[in-house]
């Protein structure tokens, strides 16, 4: 096997998921997509709020390490 | 005649009666045992066993709509557990899951308070075994936290059934509100065993600190047969849409530092109960659908991670992730199931998360409720996180490895290969499903509208993700301990009460001494007591003295 498999795998598989993503995009322009909530409604919203969601979770989750993280000993001391 | 025994009570005879059967023999009789206790999936519904005793009548076997898919899940799970662990010889283990899940199986067939209580009991005491089974130090001082909540919880249930049966003079399983005593009494003591927050912290601490086998086994029945409780007595409870919300969106924060990729499971899986306890505070046909739906599935696509994380467990001793990586070529099957596993809980399309999270979806955009709506939807995102992502991400990918490793044993990689076929099937057929839910279902999950809106949030959020790992954003991997509910009674409460029982300690000394009292022995105790050593209070009994406590103070509250 080569070295650089997982790299290249990382590689292809973000050129796809890019792909997907801009189809998506694009699909959500050829027809209205009805949702419960009519601001959901605006282009690309879902796509907006699941980028930013993740961003703020993996964020907020990285800051809460200030407070929640302890050494791997902790409840053994 | 079998099928006319209590579901489940099979299993439990079988389980004592593993000693006596050679190795050989024991899975084939634990599967048997399971398949006829299945038969009375086919008895249909009503009322088959009652019992008066102390003048008491005990429902011990009724089946109704909402009953049936729990017991058909209950069933299936119990026999993935008994395939992915076909390999072990530890009969311990095996005796304590083949009780524990026809505990849990006789319990969804109880129609009274008391006949739910024994048998809440009796699936404490069996999966407190399992936790006992992964015999390491730190599972043990996990399985006694465990015992000590578990049988809490059950001591709540009996306090509120016995104030039920007072008040009311009924104790049967009915509909209860928050109202009466008694109903916060059962709520709380149903809340305990669904992982509220707070009263969520046994959950992370103890599965993790399982058996490679041990956590699919407790991964499946305990916290969904608290959801059955929750949504026999308590539909429509308002309360409950708040609770569910917390739970879906705060475990997600710490699922994203936690290291042990088990644990991170765990706070996955009380991510996955928020949502139907959603389902049970709507109320509605539709929502209540959703929760069963979503129980059912859930269980399957949970069982299929915790495999996956066993057999990684198995193989490479460990499922830290600052460890772990680059196992997809020695484990390719594994890494393809555990793939399907976190499709199906992230909710694509074609998955079996899919079908049931709409059905919870829609119920809350149908009631106009839309800060609970996005709320779940937030919430989606961040499983996608962290049991989408993460999981398979840094146990079999983020860095190539150059220590080989086996790919699992192959009762694991059929176990695991059932369940993923299970996802599958469900995602693609989900009209059979939805024919075993309570409610009548007219529902189409596969709108272009509903299709489109779930694959923007899940493949931007995957996009958010290369984005942070190309910008070195993405936090790594530590070996850390996060704290979580548990902190309270494993830290704090020793924390206070270790320096103040040794003051009380010091101070009954002085006292002696200064009314001149010459109890030598007295004395000497006293001496012992306020020594440090003496003092040093274990971490389980010190908590289970103050869970007494708080308990007894509860029982006095009620009785004056």
């Amino acid at each position: 096997m080569k070295k650089n498999d997982l790299k290249s795998m990382g590689k292809s598989f973000t050129k796809y998921i890019l792909i997907i993503g801009a189809l998506l995009i694009l699909l959500d322009f050829t027809f209205h997509r009805h949702e419960y909530f009519s601001f959901a409604e605006i282009y690309g919203f879902p796509a907006f709020f699941g980028f930013v969601s993740f961003v703020f979770i993996v964020m907020l989750g990285k800051w809460l390490r200030k407070f929640l993280m302890r050494k791997e000993d902790y409840y053994d001391q | 005649m079998i099928s006319n025994f209590i579901p489940g009570l099979i299993m439990i005879i079988t389980s004592f009666l593993l000693p006596t059967i050679p190795q050989y023999f024991r899975h084939p009789a634990m599967l048997l045992s399971v398949g006829l206790s299945a038969l009375s999936l086919f008895n249909g519904y009503g009322t088959f066993l009652e019992w008066d005793i102390l003048g008491l009548n005990l429902i011990l076997y009724q089946s109704d709509s909402l009953t049936l898919p729990f017991a058909i899940i209950f069933h299936i799970a119990a026999v993935l557990v008994i395939i992915f662990s076909w390999h072990s010889k530890n009969l311990m283990e095996h005796m304590a899951t083949l009780a524990y899940a026809g505990s849990a199986i006789g319990a969804l067939h109880a129609g009274d308070f008391f006949s739910l209580f024994i048998w809440w009991e009796a699936t404490a005491l069996t999966s407190v075994f399992i936790v006992f089974a992964g015999n390491t130090n730190a599972a043990k001082d996990a399985a006694m936290r465990y015992l000590i909540i578990q049988v809490s919880s059950g001591v709540l249930l009996l306090i509120g059934t016995c104030l039920m049966l007072y008040q009311t003079g009924n104790h049967n399983l009915v509909v209860l509100d928050l109202k009466t005593n008694f109903g916060i009494f059962i709520f709380i003591a149903f809340g305990i065993k669904a992982a509220f927050p707070l009263l969520n912290g046994w959950l992370q601490d103890s599965y993790p600190e399982s058996s490679v086998t041990g956590t699919v086994a407790l991964s499946a029945f305990t916290t969904k047969l608290a959801i059955y409780a929750l949504a026999r007595t308590f539909p429509g409870t308002d309360s409950l849409i708040w609770i569910g919300a917390i739970m879906t969106a705060f475990p997600v924060f710490f699922a994203v530092i936690e290291n042990d990729l088990r644990r991170v499971l765990s706070f996955s899986l009380n991510n996955q109960l928020g949502f139907m306890v959603v389902g049970i505070g709507i109320g509605t046909e539709l929502s209540l659908n959703g929760t069963v739906a979503h129980a059912f599935v859930h269980i399957i696509y949970k069982a299929l991670l915790f495999m996956s994380m066993g057999a990684v467990l198995y193989r490479a001793g460990t499922t830290k992730a600052s460890e772990l990586g680059g196992l997809y070529k020695y484990m390719p099957f594994t890494t393809i199931f555990c793939i399907i596993g976190a499709m199906s809980i992230s909710a694509f399309p074609l998955f079996s998360g899919f079908v049931a999270k709409s059905l919870i979806m829609s119920s809350l955009g149908g009631m106009g409720m839309v800060l609970i709506y996005f709320i779940l939807f937030f919430a989606s995102a961040g499983v996608l996180e962290h049991s989408g992502i993460k999981i398979p991400y840094f146990a079999f990918f983020a860095h190539e490895r150059k220590n080989k490793f086996k790919e699992a044993p192959i009762n694991m990689l059929i176990a695991m290969g059932i369940a993923a076929f299970l996802c599958i099937a469900i995602g693609v057929f989900p009209k059979y499903l939805y024919q075993i839910l309570p409610y009548t279902v007219d529902y189409q999950p596969y709108t272009l509208d509903h299709v489109i809106s779930q694959l923007q949030l899940l493949v931007f959020a995957i996009i958010a993700f290369l984005f942070l790992v190309k910008f070195k954003l993405y936090p790594s991997e530590i070996r850390s301990t996060v704290l979580n509910s548990d902190w309270f009674y494993r830290k704090m409460l020793p924390g206070i009460g270790k320096p103040l029982f040794k003051k009380i300690g010091i101070l009954t000394e002085s006292l002696y001494k200064n009314l001149g009292l010459s109890f030598k022995q007295v004395l000497s105790k006293s001496y012992k007591f306020s020594n440090l050593s003496y003092i040093k209070v274990t971490t389980p009994s010190f908590a289970g003295t103050i869970l007494i406590s708080i308990l007894f103070i509860m029982l006095v509250i009620v009785l004056v």
